[in-house]
């Protein structure tokens, strides 16, 4: 059992360059949650529902210090006088980025890291090690190199490692923000596996949909404090108009449908005549050939592996082994002219922000920037507050503007989103879709890598479906094939391997 | 392995990472008082023994070849005995020589060492948590870098920055400033994220950890040391037996 008794928490801030947006402070919290109990708790980014998950697993006050008071029970005792390591011992926590939370390169020694820091002898290691894979259904990634891994298959490692510890207590922070639809189904299946087992199990979560039927309590929170506990039962039947005020995403995705639908005939922008992907000596995609309109929207799904970021790299003039023709406007262009009028806006967007300024960055490594034009832009995105500020200081969904800036000060024709809205709370992934929309209207051409539905459904008109070496679908959303393209998606997306999810 | 460049190891004979850390500075010594270069060539062709019996032949041997082309372009720089070629040479040689071995030894223990297998050890050899645990965070933020400046070339092409020499050499303040922005920004929080990882997991245990894979010090082990230490001897009383 855990108890939350008047828990208040603040951060100690880090001088400057410490999120000052993202407060994720606690104020007087009270909860109980009970054994074999599945616990959901959501709001608006920075509401502090990730600071509840490092109360129990004890990296709060541990490693991030701050000024605590109340008391959070883990049977009876106080977290926060018990070291780090008991607390490992009952509490296994699962985190959002697959890529930084394996320690080991491969992939066997990961599962047994947690075991193996119990001290268990040799043999019992070996014999968990085995268990967990079996029981999770993951054999076939036993013997890997962890970095060879897609994102979805880091995280179920992940998931195993903390699995073999066998804890009474999971904690699940945004476990699913990385990963395909495929890779979310089976994660029910295993949630669903711990219940059955009778484990506590808290879990942060932006993506509800496929919580439901498995969470018994939803606890929304507002800035630190607990704003409403509903039952599974009450959660259901709330209006999506009482949701999204709470800033929570669908929880039932059948129920969205496509909303962007393009019927005018509008004037090719980009063609693509007879285009192969290749890797070292793999074929990627083959024989890709597609015409494309300004200001259309075009959603790139499929498993991963298949070749999406192969592909978009490729569009961008980043991937090397192509062959075949790209057409703008009629006229051939060349890898190192596809670098120059397209943009990537990346999923970590961090990696491409260089400047000392949210003004510097937009107009860096131009020779003579048009400061009006930076000026208008930055205003268009609401970034002229931050024009001083070092993009570093600035919060996700902050950077991401700032980058889709630099796209419109580069008078960028072609931007590729890569999975613009993994972590982000209902309001976040709507402004990213007015972004998108925006855009669009420009007559930019848009793709789009996304495993995100509800996203797909407010941005797109125009999928592309990825799978074994082609693309096996192009549609355009109509008003009478939205039940197709809902069909086609979930089936590219995850094969319905989440059993009950999708039927 | 600490590098992201894993391939299971079947044939190699699996050392203790103790006498790994053990051979390393033996060799660091050997290296710096190398009285002359046909002992240096004694050292490297015992590094490369130690590669090949660890499993890793094509890198021992491609190493070893490398220093051999090395060798004997510094043959010939010697016999020209005068001349701009010979004074520049002849400047940086020692670093080269002193340096060699080790990152050569230092590259095979890299590549065949676990970071399991390293806490293991460590915590078998008494060194205390506050000294081993940021090591292996730093350690296993290495191949991470590796990952992440893939995007940064991507995003500096995309910005009309090239990543290549001729990019550095053309505007080196922009190349480091690209380079090292993004990667600071990601830095403190993956090592953060990396930490937390570690910690719930429960690194910190003071109990001795265990291993998935066996951690002793073998017959082989104790072979390896003896060795490295009688190349070390060999060092120190090479000019009264050559």
């Amino acid at each position: 059992m855990i108890e939350f008794k008047h828990v208040s928490f603040a951060y100690d801030s880090h001088g400057e360059q410490e999120d000052i947006h993202r407060t994720d402070d606690l104020h007087d919290i009270n909860l109980k949650v009970n054994d074999g109990e599945c616990v959901l708790l959501c709001g608006k980014s920075g509401c502090g529902k990730t600071t509840m998950t490092r109360l129990v697993n004890g990296l709060v006050p541990h490693f991030y210090p701050g000024k605590l008071t109340g008391e959070v029970l883990l049977y009876g005792r106080n977290i926060s006088e018990i070291p780090m390591y008991e607390t490992a011992s009952l509490v296994g926590s699962v985190f959002q980025n697959p890529r930084t939370q394996f320690f080991n390169v491969d992939t066997d020694s990961e599962i047994a890291f947690g075991v193996e820091n119990r001290a268990f002898p040799r043999e019992q290691i070996e014999e968990k090690v085995a268990a967990a894979a079996k029981d999770l259904k993951i054999e076939n990634l036993l013997k890997r190199n962890i970095f060879s891994l897609s994102g979805g298959e880091k995280q179920k490692i992940a998931f195993a490692s903390v699995y073999a510890m066998n804890p009474c207590v999971y904690l699940l922070d945004e476990p699913s923000s990385n990963l395909d639809m495929e890779t979310v189904a089976s994660l029910r299946t295993h949630l669903k596996m711990l219940k059955s087992q009778g484990k506590t199990v808290l879990i942060v979560e932006h993506r509800l949909y496929y919580l439901m039927g498995i969470a018994d309590r939803i606890i929304v929170f507002d800035e630190g404090q607990i704003k409403k506990v509903y039952s599974a039962q009450e959660f259901l039947s709330l209006t999506d108009e009482e949701r999204r005020i709470m800033g929570l995403r669908t929880t039932d995705l059948r129920k969205e449908v496509p909303e962007v639908i393009m019927d005018e005939e509008r004037e090719i922008g980009l063609e693509l005549k007879n285009v192969s992907l290749y890797y070292g000596k793999k074929t990627v995609v083959e024989n890709i050939s597609t015409k494309i309109s300004r200001g259309e929207v075009i959603a790139l799904v499929g498993k991963n592996g298949t070749g999406k970021t192969t592909f978009s790299r490729a569009l961008c003039g980043l991937h090397r082994e192509t062959k075949g023709d790209f057409f703008l406007d009629g006229r051939v262009i060349p890898k190192k002219k596809r670098q120059k009028i397209s943009y990537m806006v990346m999923q970590d967007v961090n990696y491409e922000l260089f400047a000392e300024s949210v003004e510097a960055e937009c107009s860096f490594g131009i020779k003579n920037p048009d400061s009006g034009l930076v000026a208008e832009t930055m205003n268009v995105l609401e970034l002229t507050p931050f024009a001083k500020q070092h993009p570093g200081t600035l919060s996700g969904g902050q950077k991401q503007r700032v980058a889709v800036a630099v796209g419109q000060v580069c008078k960028k024709e072609l931007i590729v989103f890569d999975e613009p809205t993994s972590g982000l709370d209902y309001e976040s992934m709507a402004r990213v879709a007015k972004i998108v929309h925006n855009l669009s209207e420009q007559g930019k051409i848009i793709f789009v890598v996304t495993h995100d539905y509800e996203f797909f459904c407010r941005t797109c008109n125009r999928m592309l479906v990825f799978s074994d070496g082609e693309i096996s679908y192009d549609l355009k959303c109509r008003a009478d094939n939205k039940e197709q393209i809902m069909r086609l998606l979930f089936f590219a997306m995850c094969e319905n391997k989440g059993g009950d999810l999708f039927e | 392995m600490i590098w992201s460049v894993y391939t299971e190891n079947r044939l190699g004979l699996q050392f203790d990472p103790r006498t790994k850390i053990i051979m390393l500075i033996l060799c660091v010594i050997s290296a710096t008082i190398a009285p002359s270069l046909l002992y240096e060539s004694v050292l490297i062709f015992a590094v490369t023994v130690f590669g090949c019996a660890s499993g890793k032949v094509r890198r021992s041997l491609f190493c070893a070849a490398f220093y051999g082309a090395f060798y004997m372009l510094t043959k010939f720089v010697i016999s020209l005995e005068k001349g701009t070629l010979y004074t520049v040479f002849t400047s940086w040689l020692g670093l080269f020589y002193t340096v060699y071995p080790c990152a050569f030894l230092a590259s095979i223990i890299l590549s065949t060492t676990k970071v399991s297998e390293f806490l293991t050890a460590t915590s078998k050899a008494h060194i205390p948590n506050k000294v081993v645990i940021p090591l292996a965070v730093m350690l296993r933020y290495i191949p991470t870098v590796c990952e992440d400046w893939g995007y940064i070339k991507d995003a500096m092409r995309l910005r009309d920055v090239t990543p290549s020499l001729f990019g550095f050499l053309k505007n080196p303040a922009m190349a480091v400033e690209c380079l090292y922005v993004p990667l600071l920004m990601t830095a403190s929080n993956t090592a953060d994220e990396l930490s937390a990882a570690a910690l719930t997991r429960g690194i910190e245990n003071p109990t001795p950890r265990t291993c998935l894979i066996e951690v002793r010090f073998r017959g082989r082990d104790w072979i390896a040391t003896v060795l490295a230490v009688c190349v070390l001897v060999l060092g120190f009383i090479w000019e009264r037996i050559v």
